[in-house]
């Protein structure tokens, strides 16, 4: 469907430009630098060469079809130039602005070139988008600047946003911890492609955990739930959408009317679909990195592992609490696994749940705890910190916690607390796969996540 | 729509609203055979904030009163009158359904009085619902206690997702609604009746 989207064969740049500061450069500079593998065809009617690429002076003279035409110029021009694009294109990425959100003319110009690449049965992606990032085929067609953002590697994260600069934010706010994504794409004025189609190709895209997506409006409220509803059956999707304190645009006379709102509405529709909400940026990511490297928590009694007394008991609050917490329960461990975590494991540990193993711990106290923890048929899941401060706390934490990630029966979360170093640890777990969080509010909203997850396996196991 | 045509669309789903007769004069009192206390309503699909105008008279004990009341809503509002018996006891609750732009006719369920009024406490879901959803929709307000007998005051549970499926239902087979207010409802502790019903349809 969108295969020679995201991994196309040849990409043209209509519009490509000397001038370094212009997207008509700087795409073909993305496509240098990542590595993209495929044939290049910038255009531009002077001729020459960009970067290495040689210039043609028309669209008509590029041999052969085009997976991926990237038009980086004005509104106006774009709309003159389009058919000669779409007679040649598969996909189409308008960058330019200037289209439907500017008014009536706009719209036209929408409606027109829609048409333009209906009869010639290409796609448009846009247009006022950013466009496409594919780490790993190295097809990027977003401008920022390099000096102050950083663009994210390869993962299992596919992000589809109607907003582009919100996209782009929340992936550079993420790079520094190694996350990854599989595809970025955003939807712009999604004049051709929407949202329900993307998160119909994602679904069935292998290299895609989980998706996640931005979104203000839906293009077909019901069609969206069909989609969702199937693809959350195999893997996650989180949402955050915006416009949550907008009312309905009928001020009914009704009470139910003015109860509810738009948002209300599509709050419920979330839950009928299996859409797992996020309420901001943070979230979203910090939602999807659980759910991707995660399992679902299918009981509510969880088990915190600590070194440090008093995180283990902020935890509890937010693990117990219905406000400001998630609401769900602390397990009461048994007999067994105490006896064995006092007597094999760490004699000066509290062995009540939280586990407080001290500031004494070291990384093999961890292993034995876990595999205690893990013998628990009381324990839902384990939440466990990996704290780098103390001295017998060494790197190999990591894998140890990685190793009952990876061969333990429970779902574990990982918290850390720190600088530096603790980022350097973030950026490991981040790389073996282990969902890790760097701060208490955040691990324990992980589990909550997971916990959804199954809930919402559980809800749509049966439905037609 | 008026409520006496609201209740018995809802009638013909099954949906329980109290015994009552519609009066065109005020002579028609003669031929009430209703069980007192009583209360008689304006019904006029023009007026759909009836208590607001005084439309609604309360508690009432004996024919005499009956009569009273019938001929001063007539002169009034020069509407017919509907008369039906007085339920009490019980937890009020709301459902209602909406036509969302994006994602059409939604169902809402919240409990009735001051947790619509000031905490907002209601939940949605689109239509068509399941049993799985009316459940939960009961199980996520915050007021779900009340639904699971506080102090004394037990409710047919059931009932209510009952209720719950066959309003998704009618809504389903009438596409034409536009919006419904059934509010409030009077769960018992064993059924339920909708006391008060609004219905809007589209053109």
């Amino acid at each position: 469907m969108f295969e020679k989207l995201v991994n196309p064969d040849s990409v043209a740049v209509i519009g490509a430009s000397h001038n370094k500061n212009k997207i008509g450069y700087v795409v073909l500079e993305n496509l240098k630098n990542n590595g993209y593998g495929g044939k290049v065809y910038p255009i531009n009617p002077k001729g020459g060469d960009i970067l290495g690429f040689k210039v043609y002076k028309s669209i008509e003279e590029v041999p052969g079809e085009i997976d991926l035409s990237v038009i980086t110029l004005p509104a106006e021009l774009t709309v003159k130039i389009f058919e000669s694009v779409a007679k040649k294109s598969r996909f189409i990425i308008p960058i330019a602005g200037g289209f439907g959100e500017t008014g009536e003319k706009g719209k036209k110009m929408e409606e027109e070139i829609r048409s333009i690449a209906r009869k010639y049965g290409a796609r448009i992606i846009g247009p006022n988008t950013v466009g496409i990032y594919v780490p790993s085929t190295g097809v990027n067609t977003a401008l920022i600047v390099p000096e102050r953002s950083r663009f994210p590697g390869d993962g299992d994260i596919a992000f589809v946003t109607q907003s582009g600069a919100l996209g782009l934010l929340t992936m550079d706010s993420v790079a520094m911890y190694d996350v990854g994504f599989s595809a970025f794409i955003n939807l712009g004025n999604r004049v051709d492609v929407n949202e329900n189609e993307l998160l119909e190709f994602f679904g069935k895209d292998s290299k895609s955990k989980v998706i996640i997506l931005y979104i203000e409006s839906f293009r077909d409220g019901r069609k969206f739930m069909e989609v969702v509803r199937n693809v959350s059956k195999k893997k996650p999707i989180v949402v955050l959408k915006a416009g949550r304190t907008v009312r309905g645009g009928k001020a009914a006379s009704l009470h139910t009317g003015a109860l509810g709102g738009s948002d209300a509405v599509a709050d419920g529709a979330f839950k009928q679909c299996g859409v797992i909400r996020a309420y901001d940026e943070v979230e979203l990511v910090d939602f999807a990195r659980a759910l991707a490297y995660g399992k679902p928590i299918k009981g509510e009694k969880i088990a915190v592992v600590t070194s440090a007394g008093g995180v283990g008991v902020v935890t509890t609050d937010y693990i117990e609490s219905e406000i400001r917490g998630i609401g769900m329960k602390m397990a009461e461990l048994s007999e067994a696994t105490k006896k064995r975590i006092k007597e094999e494991v760490v004699p000066f540990a509290s062995v009540e749940n939280p586990v407080d193993m001290t500031a004494q711990a070291s990384d093999d106290d961890y292993d034995g705890v876990l595999e205690a923890l893990n013998r628990d048929e009381n324990v839902d899941a384990i939440l466990v910190y990996a704290l780098f401060q103390t001295p017998l706390i060494s790197e190999r934490l990591v894998d140890i916690i990685t190793k009952w990630h990876r061969e333990g029966e429970k779902p574990i979360v990982v918290g850390t607390i720190g600088s530096e170093f603790a980022l350097r640890m973030m950026r490991r777990f981040e790389r073996n796969r282990v969902p890790v969080f760097p701060s208490i509010e955040r691990s324990v909203k992980a589990l909550k996540v997971l916990h959804e997850r199954a809930k919402i396996l559980d809800y749509l196991e049966g439905e037609e | 729509m008026n409520e006496y045509e609201a209740k018995n669309l809802l009638k013909e789903y099954g949906i329980s609203v109290p015994n009552g007769v519609l009066l065109e004069t005020v002579e028609d009192v003669e031929s009430v055979h209703l069980n007192y206390p009583l209360v008689a309503k304006v019904s006029s699909e023009k007026i759909l904030h009836k208590t607001d105008v005084g439309g609604v008279v309360l508690g009432i004990k004996d024919e005499k009163e009956l009569k009273n009341a019938v001929r001063e809503l007539m002169e009034k509002f020069h509407a017919s009158v509907l008369v039906e018996e007085m339920l009490k006891g019980g937890l009020e609750v709301i459902v209602g359904v909406t036509k969302d732009s994006t994602f059409g006719h939604a169902i809402m369920f919240g409990l009735g009085g001051i947790f619509t009024e000031v905490f907002r406490d209601v939940t949605f879901r689109v239509i068509p619902i399941s049993i799985k959803d009316a459940e939960l929709m009961l199980s996520e307000i915050k007021g779900r206690k009340l639904l699971e007998g506080y102090r004394g005051i037990k409710v047919d549970r059931e009932a209510l997702i009952d209720l719950l499926l066959k309003v998704s239902n009618m809504v389903q087979e009438n596409p034409e609604i536009e919006g419904i207010d059934l509010n409030p409802v009077l769960l018992m502790e064993k059924g339920l009746s909708v006391l008060d019903a609004k219905i809007i349809m589209g053109r």
